[in-house]
């Protein structure tokens, strides 16, 4: 504890690490020398995990002499709530500095449980039972502006978000965040609420989403407990709508969010909004709320550049704890360009891959990885589809698919059809047959046996194959 | 007289175990770590029918009291809770039930649930909210595989076995010549031929088959 108070800035160490409750008991029923950490909330949790349990983990084994357990855990109101995060000392690179780039390969990155672990255990979690004050902002702790990636498409909505976080309910109120799907409007929201949760813990925050409130105010109805949500909402410090477009013609919804806007503002407590398109485009909303939305900034995140969802993809890729080359992220990145969404399930892919065959990440493993992903095409392919593609291919009539000529520049490549056709198609031999002129199945039997006969020795036919098989396949 | 059959089907409720993987085992681990509770996130799986998507998603349901909804059961909401909530056929999403499906991704975090979703088409070419299909596109992905014709003439004498029959080998050749290639379909023919062989006392072989298709079986 001396020694880390020691390595970082008093502020840093007053915040994260003395917050945090050593639980004597870890360890005792295993061999090596384990640290419990209680953290007070899920919050510290995050930050304590990201930032400092390898060092922690570090000073543990020169302590002990060995290889040290490190977890974190939230305080026990259910074992429910319990998130241990575990990091074998042993494991985790050698020291501070080299976090940002671990030299660890992708197999061993999986063993080692750092950042899986929260992943892992929450699918599993109970529903929190906690009613500690984070908890009730219902903020995601990984979004912090720390882990939002910064470029020309967010860099003035960060600015806004962040000098509103300076100064909430007085610098701009509304902030009104707009963009497209998947370009990070929550992220960047959730990442105002966290900061100034960070820096006023007794704030009251809560994200919610348009959805979210509409079913509170149903529920409001349902019960006649207006009094209770109306009191509840304009108790907050902070209120984040995400995605308003979703109060289209929902008129009592709209109502309650009208005077709960005028009494927040008139307060000076700030609300956040979040919106597909720019306010007055907003389908279905009353004027008096849109007219409201323009009292502050409004501010737009665009796409991200190219660059940017690199440094997007190498900043994901660092939280898995995995050193993501420039060649792979620009093949990601080139691929898939319009939101952050699908750039983050390629990245999942490409890992997942590269774990389950125990192979580092290289340009080739990326681009088997993706070959499924990025293959939009329909594989339901139809027998019309396959016929054509042949024909196409090589340069006869669609028509000599179904004619009885029986020339060789006709016959081969409606062999090859044929034998395609059995391939990609569960159809049955006479079906298939049945498609090219009513043939007998035992003729497109023939053909697939010639085929695969003829490729063996024909390097030009067995190439002609693979090509149209990639075709068909997209 | 004839013998009647009574109808108790034997075949074993579907598991991750008796899924014939082929080239789909990352898939496969992909869903044991899921229902063990350490995935790496909602997946999404897509193929083209009959390779077994709903087999996988009731499956994987199973193995950890999961809740398993076809797309078009889906209302207006969708449960917060078990763990694992699987949706098969997304394609046939309706307006609300889409909405519900957002909304379940939205609070998937606080309710401490995975989804477990299918569908026909890769996440970028699903005619969904653009919304909800970037959702999906974030998930873990992965095509379902198809089986070769060697795999699927193996299953089927596999399970031929596993019901106590002896199936002859030119049966098999033979749906594989004749008939769709497909599993459900194999598999319907196998049940088809189970009954037949049953009710006449024979044993499953050619002259069986061809004398059902002349008093039209379908394959």
């Amino acid at each position: 504890m001396t020694r880390l108070q020691g390595e970082l800035p008093p502020q840093q160490f007053t915040t994260w690490i003395k917050a945090l409750r050593a639980d004597d008991d870890a360890g005792a029923n295993t061999a090596a020398p384990a640290v419990l950490l209680v953290a007070p909330n899920r919050f510290v949790l995050q930050w304590v995990r990201e930032r400092y349990v390898r060092r922690i983990g570090e000073l543990g084994e020169e302590f002990f002499g060995a290889p040290t357990e490190v977890a974190l855990t939230l305080p026990v109101n259910g074992e429910a709530m319990r998130r241990p995060v575990t990091a074998s000392a042993a494991k985790v690179a050698p020291s501070p500095a080299s976090v940002s780039a671990p030299a660890m390969p992708p197999a061993a990155a999986s063993s080692a449980p750092v950042a899986e672990a929260p992943r892992a255990e929450s699918p599993r979690r109970a529903p929190a039972a906690s009613t500690s004050a984070y908890d009730k902002t219902r903020l995601n702790p990984d979004f912090t502006f720390d882990t939002l990636v910064t470029g020309r498409a967010n860099d003035l909505a960060r600015a806004a978000a962040m000098q509103v976080a300076d100064n909430p309910g007085v610098s701009y109120n509304p902030l009104f965040v707009y963009g497209g799907v998947g370009l990070g409007k929550t992220h960047l929201i959730h990442a105002l609420g966290n900061e100034v949760f960070r820096r006023n813990p007794k704030a009251i925050i809560r994200y919610v989403h348009a959805e979210d409130y509409y079913a509170d105010v149903v529920r409001a109805y349902q019960q006649k407990s207006f009094d209770v949500f109306k009191r509840y909402y304009r108790s907050l410090d902070v209120l984040m709508i995400d995605d308003i477009q979703f109060f289209n013609n929902k008129n009592r919804t709209q109502e309650e969010f009208f005077h709960a806007f005028n009494a927040l503002t008139e307060a000076k407590k700030q609300i956040i909004i979040t919106c597909d398109t720019y306010p007055k485009d907003i389908q279905g909303l009353e004027d008096r709320l849109i007219s409201r939305f323009d009292w502050g900034l409004t501010v737009q995140i665009e796409p991200p550049e190219l660059e940017m969802r690199v440094a997007i993809l190498k900043k994901k890729a660092d939280s898995h704890n995995i050193t993501l080359c420039d060649d792979v992220a620009f093949l990601i990145a080139k691929n898939l360009r319009a939101n952050v969404r699908e750039l983050e399930g390629a990245l999942t892919k490409v890992v997942a891959f590269a774990r389950f065959h125990s192979k580092q990440i290289t340009l080739d493993v990326a681009k088997e990885a993706l070959k499924d992903l990025l293959n939009a095409h329909n594989r339901q392919l139809t027998i019309e589809h396959i016929q054509k593609t042949v024909a196409d291919y090589f340069k006869i009539k669609v028509a000599d698919m179904h004619s009885k000529k029986r020339t060789r520049v006709i016959a081969r490549p409606r062999q090859v059809a044929m034998a395609l056709a059995k391939d990609l198609t569960p159809m049955s031999l006479p079906a298939i047959g049945d498609a090219f002129g009513g043939r007998d199945h035992t003729t497109v039997l023939h053909a697939c046996r010639t085929i695969a006969e003829l490729r063996r020795n024909d390097t030009q036919l067995n190439h002609d194959l693979h090509v149209l098989t990639q075709v068909l396949r997209g | 007289m004839k013998q009647l059959v009574l109808d108790i089907r034997l075949d074993a409720p579907p598991t991750l175990e008796n899924y014939f993987a082929g080239d789909n085992a990352a898939l496969i681990a992909a869903l044991q770590a899921t229902v063990q509770g350490q995935g790496m996130g909602h997946l999404y799986l897509w193929g083209a029918p009959a390779t077994g998507r709903s087999h996988l998603l009731r499956a994987a349901c199973d193995a950890c009291q999961g809740a398993y909804l076809n797309a078009r059961e889906v209302g207006n909401t969708l449960p917060g809770s078990p763990a694992l909530l699987a949706i098969d056929d997304i394609n046939h999403l309706g307006n609300d039930a889409a909405i519900a499906l957002f909304n379940a991704f939205n609070r998937a975090r606080e309710n401490g649930q995975t989804l477990l979703l299918a569908g026909d088409l890769p996440p970028r070419a699903l005619s969904l909210r653009e919304d909800l299909r970037t959702r999906i596109g974030q998930c873990l992905g992965f095509e379902i595989q198809p089986l070769t014709d060697a795999a699927r003439s193996a299953i089927l004498s596999t399970l031929a076995t596993q019901r106590g029959l002896r199936i002859d080998g030119d049966v098999v050749t033979y749906l594989m010549r004749h008939g769709r290639r497909d599993m459900p379909s194999l598999l319907s023919t196998l049940d088809a031929l189970d009954r037949a062989s049953f009710e006449r006392k024979r044993a499953i072989t050619l002259p069986l088959l061809r004398e059902m298709l002349q008093s039209g079986l379908d394959i």
